[in-house]
């Protein structure tokens, strides 16, 4: 009794500081469910949900993947709780759970859908139910904060071993792969793969994980690399990598923005295979959720999130194309999009090496900027401008065609300088700073 | 044409902190100047190297994991690389492979993988998973007759001991161990050191150092390279060494 009063008290202390927040128009982040967390780290204990718990987590593409569920299973009319902000830490997802619960701590939804950082999964699903949990990859990311990539699948593995129900997995990943033998009794495991899209390789073309089986520690063999590590891949010695698939994305076309699964075509808004990936996860969701073909369709062609990631403005009347990039793969499937597009352009990478970025930019030698297809200039900008500058210049490409400028409004400014379209590949916090100056060019341009 | 020929070992094991770079800055370094950089790698399951027809062997950082796997495939090739060493081959050697030259690694489980004993230091982990040596760094290096400040980054766990020569001089960052005045371990024609970024990247000097070096062990000459337009680079070191100078 005295344990539920005390929750009670949290909650109510909560809400009313989230309204004195509203009063002043502040949005409030992590800090209501860090004040929570801080008073009671069992508070997860307390709510009562009655409705089917959905979590994404991976290295890239969470809060894309998160937010096009939520989109999903709105249109199909359904009340949906989620942290779409990307607020992906425990107290980040306690805060949407505060805002959304009443004093008792019911939450009313039919649907509650997190994105989890991969380090959390263990912290906030300990105490709090979960349903079905979707995994689309792990990739080095940085590593001076999160450490290796290994030691953060053993923790998600570790608190598979008891779960039990329903697990997504991506099955062109060999480390995410490998999490359907975590728990031997657990009969739920779905896994989704997409067929060979047009520029898969036979080589590993980027940095990539999971060279060697996690079970017999052979080399593993790939029949296709579709980006980084992700592909077709298989243990030769204990067959590892040889599962029937629950859902398979067929008919891979980009410049049509098109795939197939179970003989349907999806349209998309987009043209990166990582989408397709993050599509055919989403597509496994609504699948064992019964929402019908029509309403994922429609969702699928009209869903964008227009928040840096794979953002299309027009700025100047210049086609420009921003996406958000925090670690290797993140660059090097920009790199991708820019590279299949065969129109002339103009590169501006932006690299901070701020607290939420990681101190180490060593991680930009992990991208391949070989044989960038018609990039006439590239400048580069933020706190590690010639960092950047640096690597690309010693990739080959030629560094009278680099111009760096710590400044960044100055290296918007020269960008614009020409009417050729421009793609923009910043990271975590250079991201929005970007988009300020984008929207500050754009701004003036309407005045005139 | 004049060649440095460069041995680029473990590439798909070691290959975690970009430390790769290295090999492609000493690449674009020679070849911009008219000369030929060959580049071979080996990996575990391809036809062992003769260290003795290289200028140049380099290894990078990996992790824990990869690392445990490959120390043992090294091993067979001790007496070779030993003669090697001797006979003026340059060994450049980052994080996780300038622990492997050493005595051994004792890991945060109190296991100890062996080395290749070439040098007489030895490393153990922190018992502390959580406590590693992590950020940027900055050294000062003698380079035979040259002094030169040396950025990079550092991010180890292991702490080593019984260093007879240091690479460099902590100016900013930690070293062999948490707080130390010592950086990495150097001999005339060995550098092996925690130092990421990677290492060249940044340090020009050191770069041309190592290829000034091999062109007058392999071609008997006293070579003057000619100067190449490192504005970014130097740009870069000015920026990044007031940046840490405040923080000091």
């Amino acid at each position: 009794m005295l344990y539920k009063m005390k929750n009670f008290i949290i909650i109510l202390t909560i809400k009313i500081l989230n309204i004195i927040l509203k009063i002043f128009h502040k949005h409030g982040g992590n800090i209501l469910g860090k004040i929570a967390f801080k008073l009671n780290p069992k508070i997860f204990q307390y709510f009562k949900v009655n409705c089917p718990v959905i979590a994404v987590s991976a290295t890239n593409g969470k809060t894309m993947t998160n937010n096009c569920i939520v989109y999903t299973l709105k249109k199909s009319g359904h009340k949906v709780v989620s942290n779409i902000e990307g607020n992906n830490m425990e107290t980040g997802i306690l805060s949407t759970i505060l805002k959304n619960c009443t004093l008792t701590g019911k939450i009313k939804a039919d649907y509650l859908v997190f994105e989890v950082d991969e380090s959390y999964v263990p912290v906030v699903f300990k105490d709090f139910r979960l349903d079905t949990l979707i995994i689309l990859n792990f990739f080095r990311d940085q590593l001076d904060r999160n450490g290796e990539v290994e030691s953060l699948i053993l923790r998600i593995q570790n608190f598979l071993k008891t779960y039990t129900g329903n697990l997504i997995l991506n099955h062109d990943d060999p480390n995410v792969a490998r999490l359907a033998k975590a728990n031997p009794n657990n009969k739920n495991i779905f896994y989704f793969s997409v067929e060979k899209y047009q520029f898969a390789t036979e080589k590993l073309k980027e940095a990539g994980e999971g060279k060697f089986c996690p079970f017999c520690k052979t080399k593993l063999e790939y029949e296709y690399y579709q980006y980084s590590h992700i592909g077709n891949f298989k243990c030769p010695n204990c067959n590892f990598g040889d599962n029937p698939i629950y859902k398979l994305a067929t008919n891979i076309d980009l410049k049509s923005k098109t795939f197939d699964v179970d003989n349907i075509t999806y349209t998309i808004k987009g043209n990166s295979i990582y989408l397709i990936y993050n599509y055919t996860a989403t597509l496994c969701v609504c699948s064992l959720y019964n929402i019908s073909t029509d309403i994922i369709k429609e969702s699928f062609s009209t869903f964008s999130l227009n928040n840096g990631r794979l953002e299309e403005l027009e700025i100047k009347g210049i086609q420009t194309i921003i996406n958000l990039a925090k670690n290797p793969t993140g660059s090097n499937v920009s790199l991708r999009i820019l590279n299949e597009d065969d129109s002339q352009k103009e590169l501006l990478f932006v690299l901070n090496d701020n607290i939420a970025d990681g101190f180490d930019v060593s991680w930009i030698w992990d991208i391949n900027f070989n044989n960038l297809n018609n990039v006439s200039r590239i400048i580069t900008s933020g706190k590690r401008a010639y960092d950047i500058a640096i690597r690309i210049k010693t990739s080959g490409f030629d560094a009278k065609k680099i111009e760096a400028y710590l400044d960044l409004s100055e290296a918007v400014k020269h960008l614009y300088e020409t009417d050729v379209k421009k793609y923009i590949i910043a990271n975590y916090t250079s991201l929005e700073p970007t988009r300020h100056e984008l929207k500050l060019l754009q701004k003036e341009d309407n005045i005139k | 044409m004049k060649e440095i020929k460069i041995l680029h070992l473990y590439p798909d094991m070691l290959e975690l902190y970009g430390d790769y770079g290295n090999v492609q800055v000493l690449k674009y370094r020679i070849e911009s100047r008219g000369f030929k950089a060959c580049i071979d790698e080996y990996s575990i399951g391809d036809t062992p190297p003769n260290f003795n027809d290289y200028d140049i062997v380099f290894a990078g950082g990996g992790a824990d994991n990869e690392q445990g796997i490959l120390a043992e495939d090294l091993i067979q090739y001790k007496d070779d690389i030993k003669q090697a060493i001797q006979n003026g081959v340059f060994f450049l050697l980052i994080c996780g492979a300038y622990q492997l030259f050493g005595q051994y690694y004792k890991d945060v489980n109190k296991n100890i993988i062996p080395g290749l004993e070439i040098f007489e230091y030895y490393t153990e982990a922190i018992s502390d998973r959580q406590k590693r040596c992590i950020g940027n760094i900055v050294l000062e290096c003698d380079l035979g007759d040259i002094k030169t400040k040396i950025i990079g980054f550092e991010n180890h766990g292991g702490q080593t001991f019984n260093i007879s020569k240091p690479f460099g001089r902590v100016l900013f960052g930690n070293g062999n161990k948490f707080g130390d005045t010592e950086e990495g371990f150097c001999d005339k024609n060995v550098i092996a050191t925690y130092l990421h970024g990677p290492l060249l990247s940044k340090n020009p000097v050191l770069s041309d150092y190592i290829i000034k070096y091999c062109f007058d062990r392999k071609y008997d000459e006293d070579i003057v390279l000619e100067p190449l337009n490192d504005d970014f680079e130097n740009l870069c070191r000015e920026q990044l060494l007031e940046r840490f100078s405040n923080k000091t």
